[in-house]
């Protein structure tokens, strides 16, 4: 009797021991901020299939690698509908996400205004009661963008949206078929700008408005704030003075029950580097020179220090 | 409701049939794209059906000319003529939507035409020849009368398909009741959808009733010259 205890005794004092060292081990690694808990895997994911999403989804698994957990990647996901019922079910534990698109996605009743802070507020209340945690919005803002090429700028002396107001009589507009009856689009323009331009062309937010842009058909387009041609051709965003665009502002959104002071302060650090001018530029490079967004993400990612 | 009656609804909304953007404005230019397409590819496609029907030459031509023009899809040929037509300073709508029709419109007249005076008895053609007709008059007089109802079969079958692709010129900024279907995926109003599509589908039956009429017209005239 006697004998069998004690080496039961010796199996748990063996197994506390082997428990011990892997705490240890864990603690040592993490820099003390993850407390107890042993690093472990996460899965990041996207909001949809496009550069941005993808380079931003593999900044967030480039840091969260760099500080020892293990990464899986999901970067093919097609759109939100599907992101986001793999993120409730636990497959994914991290997305970069778009806050006035998260917002109506939880909440279709929901107002998104065109400040960041506002409508992360606003998600962080609909996300309440569920498995999920909104951390710091970044300053990349890919929302609705009112576009000229840089000869109508110049010779216009275009600079801000309200700077269309006075001339929007002689000016085309292009973009998305949706725009008349769109609050961001011809109805904002005129109730909050001002603006009613000579025609409106129904066009798209993509290849077609761009073709029409630059073959002169249009001179005033609708596109995405960091869509790479922009830069890439030399064209003026304008400046949306009166806030008439939804912040849509790029930012992590990660599971509840993975999420810890780490986590926060790596992918707050993600946040803190982007901002609509930098993501623009390495969007072009995967869109338009087919660099690999992993690549790109790398070397952002040491630039800033944060590899 | 269903989607079947809120699109009655919106048809039989008076709201839609007002202005430029109402549906008799948007009928009118669907027309205008369609009936000049269609006009284009006949004043093209006739002559040279004719010469090759009436030659037997270039054949293959044809053949190979009508199988690749259906096998093209028309969203294809609208994609590859707007950087063209934006270039040509031609622009947006009409044009490349145009094109698009124009290449859709052509095969069907063309091999009908050729099949038509191909297909007169070669007989009648050597005994107007026996009585002195020269090949035009040939070609006018005889081959042309009696290849006039086949050729009518393919300006019908080039101008219901016309019609029912000229929707894609929506696409482009262009109007016609394509804007409907274009305009109401777009902020998802399946009753509007709907609404366009059934126009589109009443103004093709009625290109195929008209065109259909003027066939079985053309029809008798030429029985009668042969008789």
């Amino acid at each position: 009797m006697a004998i069998r205890r004690s080496k039961k005794n010796l199996f748990l004092s063996l197994v506390m021991l082997v428990v011990l060292a892997a705490c240890g081990g864990g603690d040592g690694g993490g820099g003390g901020d993850a407390g107890g808990e042993a690093k472990g895997e996460l899965t990041v994911g996207v909001s949809g299939a496009f550069a941005e999403n993808q380079i931003v989804a593999e900044m967030y698994a480039q840091v969260l690698e760099d500080a020892g957990y293990t990464v899986d990647r999901q970067l093919d996901i097609g759109s939100r509908e599907i992101s986001q019922t793999a993120f409730n079910n636990g497959e994914i534990d991290v997305v970069p996400e778009y806050l006035a698109s998260l917002l109506l996605f939880l909440d279709p009743d929901a107002t998104a205004t065109g400040n960041a802070s506002e409508n992360a507020e606003k998600v962080r209340t609909a996300l309440q009661g569920k498995n999920a945690v909104l951390l710091e919005p970044s300053g990349a803002n890919d929302t609705n963008a009112i576009v000229v090429t840089g000869e109508t700028a110049e010779e216009r002396n275009l600079e801000k949206v309200s700077d269309l107001a006075p001339i929007a009589g002689e000016l085309r507009f292009g973009g998305p078929p949706e725009c008349p009856e769109r609050p961001f689009c011809i109805p904002g323009l005129r109730d909050t700008y001002g603006i009613t331009f000579r025609e409106f062309r129904p066009l798209d937010t993509g290849p077609l408005t761009v073709a029409a842009l630059e073959g002169g058909e249009i001179d005033v387009a609708l596109l995405f704030s960091t869509s790479s041609v922009i830069e890439d051709k030399g064209w003026v965003l304008l400046e949306d003075d009166k806030n008439l665009q939804a912040a849509e502002n790029i930012t992590p959104l990660v599971r509840q029950d993975v999420v810890n002071d780490e986590v926060t302060e790596l992918l707050n650090g993600v946040s803190e580097a982007l901002t609509t001018e930098n993501i623009t530029e390495l969007n072009a490079r995967v869109e338009i020179d087919n660099e690999d967004p992993a690549d790109v993400a790398q070397e952002f990612l040491e630039d800033e220090g944060l590899l | 409701m269903g989607v079947i009656g809120e699109a009655i609804q919106w048809l039989t909304d008076p709201v839609n049939w007002a202005g430029d953007g109402g549906i008799p404005h948007r009928m009118l230019e669907h027309m205008e794209i369609s009936g000049l397409t269609v006009l284009a590819a006949a004043l093209i496609a006739i002559p040279a059906g004719l010469a090759i029907g009436h030659s037997g030459r270039g054949r293959f031509l044809v053949v190979s000319l009508s199988n690749v023009g259906r096998a093209i899809p028309s969203f294809a040929i609208l994609a590859l003529a707007l950087p063209i037509t934006i270039k040509l300073g031609l622009g947006l709508g009409f044009w490349p939507t145009f094109f698009a029709l124009f290449a859709l419109a052509v095969p069907p007249i063309l091999t009908n035409t050729y099949v038509g005076v191909a297909e007169v008895d070669r007989d009648l053609v050597e005994a107007a020849r026996g009585m002195g007709m020269a090949d035009g008059q040939i070609l006018r007089r005889l081959e042309l009368r009696l290849a006039a109802p086949v050729i009518m079969v393919g300006l019908r079958t080039a101008a219901v398909e016309v019609v029912a692709t000229a929707t894609l010129a929506a696409l482009v900024a262009w109007g016609g009741l394509g804007r409907f279907i274009i305009d109401g995926f777009a902020v998802r109003d399946d009753a509007r959808i709907l609404g366009g599509a059934i126009l589109v589908a009443v103004l093709a039956i009625a290109t195929e009733l008209v065109l259909g009429g003027v066939e079985r017209l053309a029809r008798p005239r030429t029985v009668s010259v042969r008789a």
